[in-house]
């Protein structure tokens, strides 16, 4: 098959293009360095190919992959008018490791603003300098940090676990009295902030509106805003180190943990990124179970950000915190009936689900939809949607055109918000989406209002889906792949069949190898679009793990929207962008 | 001083056993009074970190109701909390400013670590993250989970009571 990127861009650069690589389904553009520049802007203006949505930019240390030279920088590239994915792999020949100089390659922020946050996290992980980035400093490590943590030469670190603890040993005797001195330091301002003329206060990391460890400097001029510059970090727990330290099904749990109201959605991105990899075919009742209970969870998502948007808003509505609050406790209560747990769920494994649903299941969902819909929402919309205080608060308030938005990367129901119908789950449909029927709810406004209302149309689109699952799903049947495999097999066979003994010590000891490769699987999570990059060296672990998460790119537009308007507004700005500090600082 | 009976406030002579607002006694000490206010007002610090946090907020909610156990009261500014939950993850970024809100706090003080990761680093075992914050501040509690449920909270809160409740006056040290 004929690929019209690569055919244009073989055409028209002949020397840049190094090679072109196709894998699953998905194009690798190798490209020679120093024309990474003009490459990128043919690509995103050629009316052919308009790849006007970079979705992520990472490193890679191919030291062990024996590639040279060792790093590389990698894009995502999306054209949203064309529906077309594309990656550039771009080798940067360069100073080694070790004599302290980075290797640097051309920033695209010219071309993609939304670069701008990416390229400063490569920067600060993979440690790789970007020529012409406007303010490349550290974003998720303190600033006094030495050392790149994702580069494969800098240890995965922590402590030495202590199973037994004997209180009359001297090892122990430390623990407990090693309070540490705690210095304080003042955010890194950048050069064009004018700390003479404005006022700089300094929001977060502790802050009742700010949903977590956000950290906002913000530069005033009497009460409106001049520039907000977000510190971020605070949360930085390393989980592209740690999956790279452990093997594919060890990290299902680890996701559960990045956007904490989302865990079953970031479950099946990570999942079906796997089963890419594998080639693994889960059955058509797991796939339904799945898109249900991803369903109920974007409900879930969206329960809680009303609540807490509508609270830091305007404390007043302090009860509709307590209604989406009790509505998600509805939901959490089935997802315990799942898997056992409320939040932390790790019930998607790869090729299917880890165990089968329970017997109740169906009808615990159907009463769950019968009170809240449309009843549930009826009563949140009857209490704000014609609120003058709601209105006043959010109406033009935290304006994004649909090219800002774009050129700043932003997806889910911030990008809907901003008039565009662009929805993962109808452009490249996955787990059997186009076999549901649904809308895609938009709003011209592109205001903090505009969003408000596409997240309760959604919320209803939502319950939509899972009432047509619910039609087509059959208790009984196989929950999970039999491909041996992948999965370990059920507990009576292991003592029948020695081939089922077999694969069950390899899976438990090892665990599956995929083949060499590399894929980079999109999901739509409740707050947009969620990536997932792996590169396989053929191991039980992964060599490199990448994740693209909504609220990192999304929070960038933060400044844009905020310039020029009230102090007052930050708080229903950084609201409606719906973060989750789990996954913005990773 | 006896007010004179009209006929707007007729005297009221109460029956014996019924409260008359005559004021009454108990016997204790006042250090055993001081630890029962103190125990049934503590004012958390709001302030979250991770996934332990949303089941904090859960813990407020009406489902769970930490106003049962007189901690509802959540301010915003360390400088009116006499409690701080540590509800996540601390990364070696946000240590000192953990540490700088406990300083913060007035005395007496209590610290509750909720979580795994709050406690012992959890499954974090990295270079991000602080294996456990006792080694920044004292923890006075400790609760397992990942996350914990929010009973699991209010049990970490009744053993906190317990503990503030034998604190009495005394003057708490580092």
């Amino acid at each position: 098959m004929t690929n019209i990127t690569t055919e244009k861009l073989k055409t028209r650069f002949p020397d840049a293009v190094l090679g072109v690589e196709s894998f699953k389904g998905e194009t690798t553009v190798t490209l020679k360095a120093d024309s990474l520049l003009e490459t990128a802007r043919f690509l995103r203006d050629d009316p052919d190919l308009q790849y006007n949505l970079l979705l992520d930019v990472y490193g890679m240390d191919r030291h062990r992959l024996g590639l040279s030279p060792r790093f590389a920088a990698q894009y995502e590239l999306f054209s949203i008018p064309k529906n077309r994915r594309i990656r550039l792999n771009v080798p940067i020949a360069g100073p080694q490791a070790g004599n302290g100089a980075l290797p640097k390659i051309d920033s695209v922020t010219g071309v993609w603003p939304t670069a701008n946050w990416l390229e400063r996290e490569t920067y600060d992980l993979m440690g790789i300098e970007f020529a012409g980035h406007p303010w490349l400093h550290r974003i998720m490590m303190p600033r006094n940090w030495v050392g790149h943590p994702l580069r494969k030469d800098y240890p995965l670190g922590g402590e030495p676990v202590n199973f037994s603890f004997d209180k009359d040993n001297p090892r122990f005797a430390h623990l407990g009295k090693q309070i540490m001195a705690g210095p304080s330091f003042h955010s890194e301002l950048a050069e064009e902030m004018d700390e003479e003329g404005h006022l700089i206060i300094n929001m977060g990391p502790q802050h009742p509106a700010t949903h977590g460890v956000l950290r906002l400097a913000v530069e005033l001029d009497g009460e409106r805003v001049v520039k907000i510059q977000p510190e971020l970090g605070y949360l930085h727990s390393g989980f592209e180190k740690i999956g790279e330290n452990r093997r594919y099904e060890q990290f299902i749990p680890y996701c559960d943990r990045l956007d904490y109201l989302a865990p079953m959605s970031n479950n099946l991105g990570y999942v079906m990124t796997v089963e890419r990899l594998l080639d693994v075919d889960v059955p058509q009742q797991a796939q339904y179970a799945r898109i249900l209970l991803v369903e109920l969870q974007r409900i879930a998502s969206h329960l809680v950000w009303l609540g807490t948007h509508a609270m830091d808003v305007s404390g007043t509505i302090h009860a509709l915190l307590m209604y989406a609050f009790n509505w998600r406790e509805k939901i959490l209560d089935i997802f315990e009936m799942v898997c056992g747990a409320r939040m932390t769920t790790s019930y998607f494994c790869v090729g299917g689900l880890r165990w089968p649903l329970p017997g109740a299941f169906q009808d615990a969902v159907r009463h769950f939809l019968t009170g809240f819909y449309p009843d549930g929402i009826n009563e949140f919309e009857g209490m704000i949607t014609n609120n003058p205080i709601w209105k006043s608060r959010l109406q033009e308030v935290g304006y994004l055109s649909a090219e800002q938005a774009i050129a700043l990367g932003v997806t889910g129901p911030m990008l809907r918000g901003s008039g565009l119908a662009f929805d993962l789950r109808k452009a490249q449909p996955y787990s059997g989406y186009d076999r549901f029927d649904f809308d895609v709810p938009t709003s011209d406004r592109g205001d903090s209002y505009g969003r408000y209302l596409v997240r309760m149309e959604e919320m209803r689109q939502s319950v939509r889906i899972v009432e047509q699952v619910l039609n087509k799903l059959k208790p009984g049947g196989p929950h999970k792949t039999s491909d041996r495999k992948v999965v370990l097999p059920p507990r009576e066979e292991i003592s029948t069949s020695m081939e089922a003994l077999i694969h069950h010590f390899k899976l438990v000891t090892e665990g599956f190898k995929p083949p060499k490769g590399q894929v980079y699987g999109l999901i739509e999570n409740p707050k947009g679009i969620l990536g997932f990059g792996v590169v396989s060296d053929g191991s039980a672990v992964p060599h490199r793990l990448r994740m693209r998460w909504p609220s990192f790119v999304n929070l960038q537009a933060t400044d844009t929207m905020a310039r020029g308007g009230l102090l007052s507004d930050i708080v229903t700005i950084i609201g409606s962008i719906d973060i989750v500090l789990g996954e913005v600082d990773r | 001083m006896e007010l004179e009976p009209t006929a707007a406030m007729p005297k009221i002579t109460p029956a014996p056993h019924e409260k008359d607002g005559a004021p009454g006694f108990v016997m204790t000490n006042l250090s055993e009074l001081v630890g029962w206010g103190r125990k049934y007002s503590l004012h958390p610090l709001l302030f979250g970190l991770a996934c332990c946090a949303i089941e904090q907020i859960t813990a407020g909610m009406s489902r769970f109701d930490i106003a049962r156990f007189g901690a509802e009261v959540f301010r915003a500014s360390p400088r009116q909390a006499d409690l701080i939950i540590i509800s996540g993850r601390v990364s070696n970024k946000m240590a000192p400013v953990i540490k700088r809100l406990h300083e913060q706090m007035l005395e007496p003080k209590w610290v509750i670590a909720m979580g795994d990761c709050a406690s012992c680093g959890g499954p974090f075992n990295n270079y991000a993250i602080i294996q456990g914050v006792d080694k920044i501040i004292p923890v006075d509690v400790y609760v397992p989970g990942c996350p914990p449920r929010p009973e699991a909270l209010f049990y970490a809160l009744t053993r906190l009571q317990d503990k503030v409740q034998k604190f009495g006056l005394g003057v708490r040290q580092g």
